[in-house]
């Protein structure tokens, strides 16, 4: 994260280039993969890939992350589960920077998005916040926006092109699994749909401007059990076309959507397997005493 | 570490564990009733261990019963919830292992009150029965201790009972041409295949064990392939 070598990035200081520009640009990069949203029928990526290498995570003095290494592996959905004070939101902020907005915090280590260095000195911090989205424990859409314009609020702040904003809400809120409850109500406000839908609405708002990665902290814990199984349902379906990333304390939602879970306890990364290992079979002891419920 | 949590959920799932492991005692009990019977051609001894069976069937249906409701109620994962899924083939084994003498005893009134026995298979299939007993428990022991080399140990008792069962076949070939003696000797040969059934339900239950602990089902023994 020191490191001071330039790195071109067009999608960083254009915000919105158009596709066929994009396709032509030289160098590293990130966010815009060019990829549809999944309505637009979007071919699997293969890019999205996260690498951790001795992340590190402070609060002033108190060391929160302890030198994790780790890969969000891309059209995976990777569960971080561990108890409170873990590190594991903290891990998950890192990733898209939002870590050093909190005064006196500050990471070490690398954090690379398809091999880019994320905290390159180069690096737009926008343009990471644009590839790695994320989506918030409680629903948060814009309250005075209509439906649309909530969703399209990040592309209007990318500067898309007007005449393609509706077209990419509409595929954003297909793609979030809620085109058909509200597209007879877009211009309404998004804050009066329901919990579930306005987490699917912020979920739409993350996928419209078209991320490699999506974080999700805690996404279901103010929902009702109909609601967390559709954001599942979503989930299942997302990761064909965005790598997620999602923290959570229930370990059943764990076991349910993710394909890899990684135990975090003490700011330290304790255990990383399949899920189905990790719940059936853990190789580390302190995974087991934790997913048993005996401590926690 | 935070302190210890959920503790009414462990001790019941410890409760229901030495309840399934109970129904062993219930089958070491049934079998040995069941040998009496044999041994002394005792119909109603045989018939109370008919009648009885509805304990071990009652065990197997309260104990499975309230492990689904753990499973419905508190999700159970790793060495938890491998434990339950063991428990409940601990259970059919127990159960198999109840029907097994009940399939004995409602032999014993076929052979008459005073049938053509030959000692020396009467006598052999009483030593089945109490190697299959020593099996009983040792599986039980193995489950309660998480011993898996006692558990494998059982694949060497099961092998002394099947040469015992395999005696008895040769002695059933051998009983001569009375009709009355064959008919014994087949039904006595069907008793010895129970009692090895029961033997290799042990032996199940010590593939169990091994689960529990290692998280990895094996079988000891393939019995499509025969050690070579």
């Amino acid at each position: 994260m020191d490191s001071t070598e330039s790195v071109e990035s067009p999608a960083m200081t254009e915000p919105n280039p158009e596709p066929q520009a994009r396709a032509e640009q030289k160098g590293p990069t990130i966010a815009i993969s060019g990829v549809g949203s999944p309505a637009a029928g979007r071919k699997r990526r293969g890019i999205g890939n996260v690498q951790l290498k001795g992340l590190g995570a402070y609060y002033g003095t108190n060391h929160a992350v302890r030198g994790v290494s780790l890969e969000f592996g891309s059209e995976k959905v990777t569960a971080i589960i561990g108890p409170s004070g873990c590190g594991k939101s903290t891990m998950v902020r890192c990733i898209n920077r939002m870590h050093e907005e909190i005064p006196g915090a500050r990471a070490e280590g690398e954090v690379l998005l398809d091999g880019l260095d994320l905290y390159d000195s180069a690096i737009d911090v926008v343009a990471v916040r644009r590839a790695v989205g994320m989506v918030f424990q409680k629903p948060n859409p814009f309250p005075t926006m209509s439906v649309i314009d909530n969703v399209t609020a990040g592309l209007r702040l990318t500067g898309a092109p007007r005449g393609e904003l509706e077209d990419r809400g509409r595929e954003a809120l297909v793609g979030a699994g809620l085109w058909d409850e509200v597209k007879d109500r877009l211009k309404g406000p998004g804050a009066g749909l329901s919990g579930g839908q306005q987490q699917r609405l912020c979920i739409a708002r993350a996928l419209a401007v078209e991320p490699e990665v999506l974080l999700m902290d805690e996404p279901c814990s103010a929902l009702d059990p109909v609601a967390t199984l559709k954001i599942e349902e979503l989930i299942g379906e997302l990761k064909q076309w965005v790598t997620i990333v999602i923290v959570t304390h229930n370990m059943q939602q764990a076991a349910r959507v993710a394909d890899t879970t990684v135990f975090m306890l003490n700011g330290e990364l304790v255990e990383v397997g399949a899920t189905d290992k990790v719940f059936t079979n853990p190789d580390d002891d302190r995974t087991e005493q934790y997913v048993t419920g005996k401590f926690g | 570490m935070a302190s210890e949590t959920r503790t009414q959920y462990q001790e019941e799932l410890e409760r229901l564990e030495t309840s399934a492991l109970g129904g062993l005692d219930l089958v070491n009990s049934a079998l040995e009733r069941t040998l009496e019977a044999v041994e002394h051609q005792d119909v109603e001894l045989a018939q109370l261990v008919v009648a009885d069976d509805d304990r071990i069937d009652g065990r197997y249906l309260e104990v499975h019963q309230a492990l689904i409701t753990l499973l419905a109620t508190q999700s159970p994962v790793a060495t938890d919830l491998r434990l339950i899924s063991a428990l409940l083939h601990v259970l059919k084994n127990v159960e198999r292992m109840g029907d097994q003498c009940v399939n004995i005893c409602k032999m014993i009134p076929l052979s008459g009150n005073e049938p053509p026995a030959d000692p020396e298979m009467v006598k052999l299939i009483l030593s089945m029965g109490g190697q299959t007993k020593t099996l009983i428990g040792q599986a039980k022991r193995a489950f309660a201790g998480r011993d898996v080399e006692l558990a494998h140990d059982l694949v060497r008792q099961d092998d002394v009972v099947d040469n015992l069962n395999r005696e008895c076949f040769r002695l059933a070939l051998e009983i001569g041409d009375d009709a009355d003696r064959r008919e014994w000797a087949m039904t006595m040969l069907l008793g010895a295949r129970a009692i090895e059934r029961i033997a290799d339900n042990a032996v199940d239950i010590g593939e169990q064990v091994a689960f529990v602990v290692t998280g990895l089902f094996r079988e000891f023994e393939d019995a499509s392939r025969p050690a070579g």
